[in-house]
């Protein structure tokens, strides 16, 4: 079967293509890979493989026999799917646990639309999400950093920067104090904090991303636009309230904000076509997530919040067109 | 169209749910378990068995411009006189279904036959073709349910099949309900057309 | 039969008619129904009763009265008696810091003021975690997250998080605070308003 390409006219063939493109994004997740493993030793490696074994044997299972297509799993997009999985769980998740998540988010989230560019939805955040409806307790038990280097399920579990915020927010004590409790800014950048398997360290997911903007992978709009808008939006409300709202930087740092807004906005078939929809997406994900962090039930919300975004997608591209090649703007 | 024909039209060819995807909101509301799904349309086949009958007597009586109120109140009564009665004698199962039975008057698939089957034939065709997509309209929440309840917390009414802890709880949850129904509709379509 | 025609008169009439037929019947349902549904409630009441302090021979819903919580909250107070011996009080409590709002509960304590046993009658905590409360605070097989025979007097009923005797529902520190705060306001409320009556 041919991959089809979809996208604006015109459509001069640049060399790239779908599969060039995919391991591209694989090679920039592998320096996010490379802090898991420091950090979670084992059971990094162990979900990660799982979750991209499982991904792979989902798609092609499906493409045979119920498809009855061609497999095309070797075009890297099932791999990136594990691996965006694996990074989004904890990394003591017992194994028939990522099974079902990555059943779900190849059969429900990609599949069932069709394959590869028909999802609305990204693959990996429908089965994280189902995942965490699902399994709250094995979800939200975090093992701590770097305990025991060999250990996969038998590790100490600890909170993450967001948990410990949003609890003791609750329970009325004051951000400055809770800043106290948690890893350093510095330390939450470079990965030192607990939490999913691959959310942690800002550092290594901005070299992914340099590389990506390097090889024209991806454009810069996304990332920018959901990283300013987290900043601008819990800067106001820190800014209307120091005592009751967390500093923007804290939101920034915390969490799965750099690898949703870098790797899981970014994806292909559920972004936004022109740059301009995808400042409009990305000023969306931002807003939403820093809104369930702080008003919501959830201390962490980029994945619903990417969720809710990629359902506007189609209405973003309805309004906000891709230029035409050659068009010029009209005289007023 | 003979009555055998008639009765059986609501189980697959114009089954309320998986083919007309009427009355959605019960059945993806109240199907949290299998017990929940076969009382919700236990409840729902009274109500339109009933009211089949009543309108499709009285359809001549009813001016044509006030006719919707008019079956309105009678779906309406019929529903109250449901839920008065769950309460007295299955309060177990009136707590689990509970906002939903006043909704039944709401419920699309009675109204629509009402005004669709009822107002057009004579009581036994309306009581059959009420009788066959009430209860196509039971199998469907109770499949939908026992999907759900399965899956959810590894038991099919009540029985267990696995243990509680390897439920996926989403399907106990409403995102679960859609989801269900969604692959529900996907295998019977297929059926249909095999 | 021809059909009606759609003037004024004949749908005053037809309107009229159904619905005086419809209140006529739902009237009579009503009458029928009334006790049913009231002997219902208070069946479900009193099992609710049974379920936390067992073994009762009075009528604990005839002899009930209210208590004003520290918080303002009015608690119904259930005697269950067997013959003249108090064996406990059930008393309905609840709290407002749960995870998602309120929780009601219904509570047996002992004369003295330990927990003979608990039921949670309402919630909107998340299902999975919070919602669990139900089985995870009377577990025979681990003492230390059971509140049964304990006594908020004696032993220090908060979160061993907090530095108390109860273990924490997993990944719910929250709905387990609010549980433990609504049963400590029922001890509260029972020891300094009504104990020994």
């Amino acid at each position: 079967m041919n991959t089809f390409t979809v996208s604006p006219s015109p459509h001069i063939h640049s060399g790239d293509s779908v599969k060039k493109n995919m391991y591209g994004v694989i090679i920039a997740l592998l320096p996010t890979l490379a802090i898991s493993i420091y950090n979670f030793g084992l059971g990094a490696l162990v979900v990660t493989a799982t979750a991209i074994a499982a991904c792979l044997l989902f798609e092609h299972l499906i493409q045979k026999f119920l498809l009855k297509q061609e497999t095309t799993i070797w075009d890297g997009s099932a791999i990136i799917t594990g691996m965006l999985l694996a990074f989004n769980i904890p990394s003591n998740l017992p194994i028939w646990i990522i099974v079902i998540g990555a059943l779900v988010a190849i059969g429900i989230g990609k599949m069932s639309f069709g394959g590869l560019g028909n999802n609305p939805f990204n693959p990996a955040l429908v089965g994280r999400v189902f995942l965490l409806i699902s399994f709250p307790v094995q979800m939200t038990s975090w093992p701590t950093i770097k305990n025991t280097f060999l250990s996969y399920t038998d590790v100490q579990t600890g909170a993450t920067p967001l948990s410990v915020m949003k609890e003791a927010l609750a329970n009325g004590e004051l951000p400055t104090d809770v800043l106290g409790q948690i890893p350093s800014y510095r330390d939450m950048f470079l990965g030192l904090q607990g939490g999913s398997a691959g959310e942690m360290a800002g550092i290594a997911i901005l070299i992914g991303l340099a590389f990506m903007l390097f090889r024209k992978i991806i454009t810069w709009h996304i990332p920018v636009a959901v990283l300013g808008s987290v900043f601008a939006f819990a800067g106001i409300l820190h800014w209307i309230d120091p005592m009751m709202y967390a500093p923007p930087m804290f939101h920034i740092l915390s969490g799965g904000l750099f690898l949703g807004a870098v790797f899981m906005a970014t994806d292909y078939a559920s972004s936004p076509m022109s740059n301009k929809g995808g400042i409009i997406f990305g000023i969306g994900i931002g807003v939403i997530t820093v809104a369930i962090r702080v008003f919501g039930a959830y201390p962490e919300g980029i994945s619903f919040a990417i969720l809710i975004m990629n359902a506007f997608v189609p209405l973003i591209d309805k309004y906000i067109k891709p230029k035409r090649f050659g068009e010029v703007a009209k005289k007023k | 169209m003979n009555q055998k024909e008639n009765f059986l039209k609501g189980f697959f060819k114009e089954n309320a749910v998986f083919t007309l995807l009427l009355g959605m909101c019960p059945t993806l509301g109240v199907t949290s378990s299998a017990i929940n799904g076969l009382g919700m349309g236990l409840a729902t086949t009274f109500v339109l068995v009933m009211s089949n009958i009543v309108v499709s007597l009285v359809k001549d009586m009813i001016p044509d411009k006030v006719r919707i109120p008019a079956f309105i109140v009678i779906i309406a009564s019929f529903v109250t006189v449901v839920e008065l009665l769950m309460q007295a004698y299955l309060p177990s199962l009136f707590e689990s279904l509970g906002l939903f039975i006043p909704l039944i008057v709401v419920n699309c698939v009675v109204l629509g036959r009402a005004e669709a089957f009822a107002s057009k034939n004579n009581p036994l065709s309306s009581m059959i073709d009420g009788l066959g997509m009430g209860l196509g309209f039971a199998m469907a929440l109770t499949m939908l349910g026992s999907v759900r309840e399965f899956l959810g917390s590894g038991k099919i009414f009540d029985m267990v099949v696995f243990p509680e802890q390897y439920g996926m709880l989403v399907f106990v949850l409403a995102p679960g309900a859609f989801i269900a129904l969604a692959y529900l509709i996907a295998i019977i379509d297929k059926l249909k057309k095999a | 039969m021809a059909k009606t025609e759609s003037n004024l008169i004949n749908m005053v009439l037809a309107l009229l008619i159904i619905t005086l037929v419809a209140g006529g019947t739902l009237g009579m349902v009503y009458k029928v129904t009334k006790e049913p549904i009231a002997t219902a409630k208070l069946a479900k009441q009193k099992a609710a009763i049974e379920s936390v302090v067992p073994g009762f021979d009075n009528n604990p819903t005839d002899e009930t009265y209210e208590l004003t919580s520290a918080e303002g909250y009015q608690l119904e107070v259930f005697p269950c008696k067997k013959g003249s011996e108090l064996l406990g009080v059930a008393i309905s409590s609840k709290t407002m810091k749960g995870f998602s709002g309120e929780i009601k509960l219904m509570v047996g304590l002992k004369p003295d003021g330990s927990i003979i046993n608990y039921s949670v009658l309402e919630h909107k905590e998340t299902p999975g975690l919070g919602s669990k409360m139900q089985e995870w605070f009377n577990s025979t097989e681990k003492p230390s997250q059971s509140v049964l025979g304990k006594n908020p007097g004696a032993d220090n009923l908060t979160v061993s998080k907090d530095g108390g005797d109860v273990d924490a529902i997993t990944a719910a520190t929250i709905s387990s605070r609010a549980f433990l705060d609504a049963i400590t306001i029922a001890y509260n409320t029972y020891t300094k308003e009504g104990g020994q009556k």
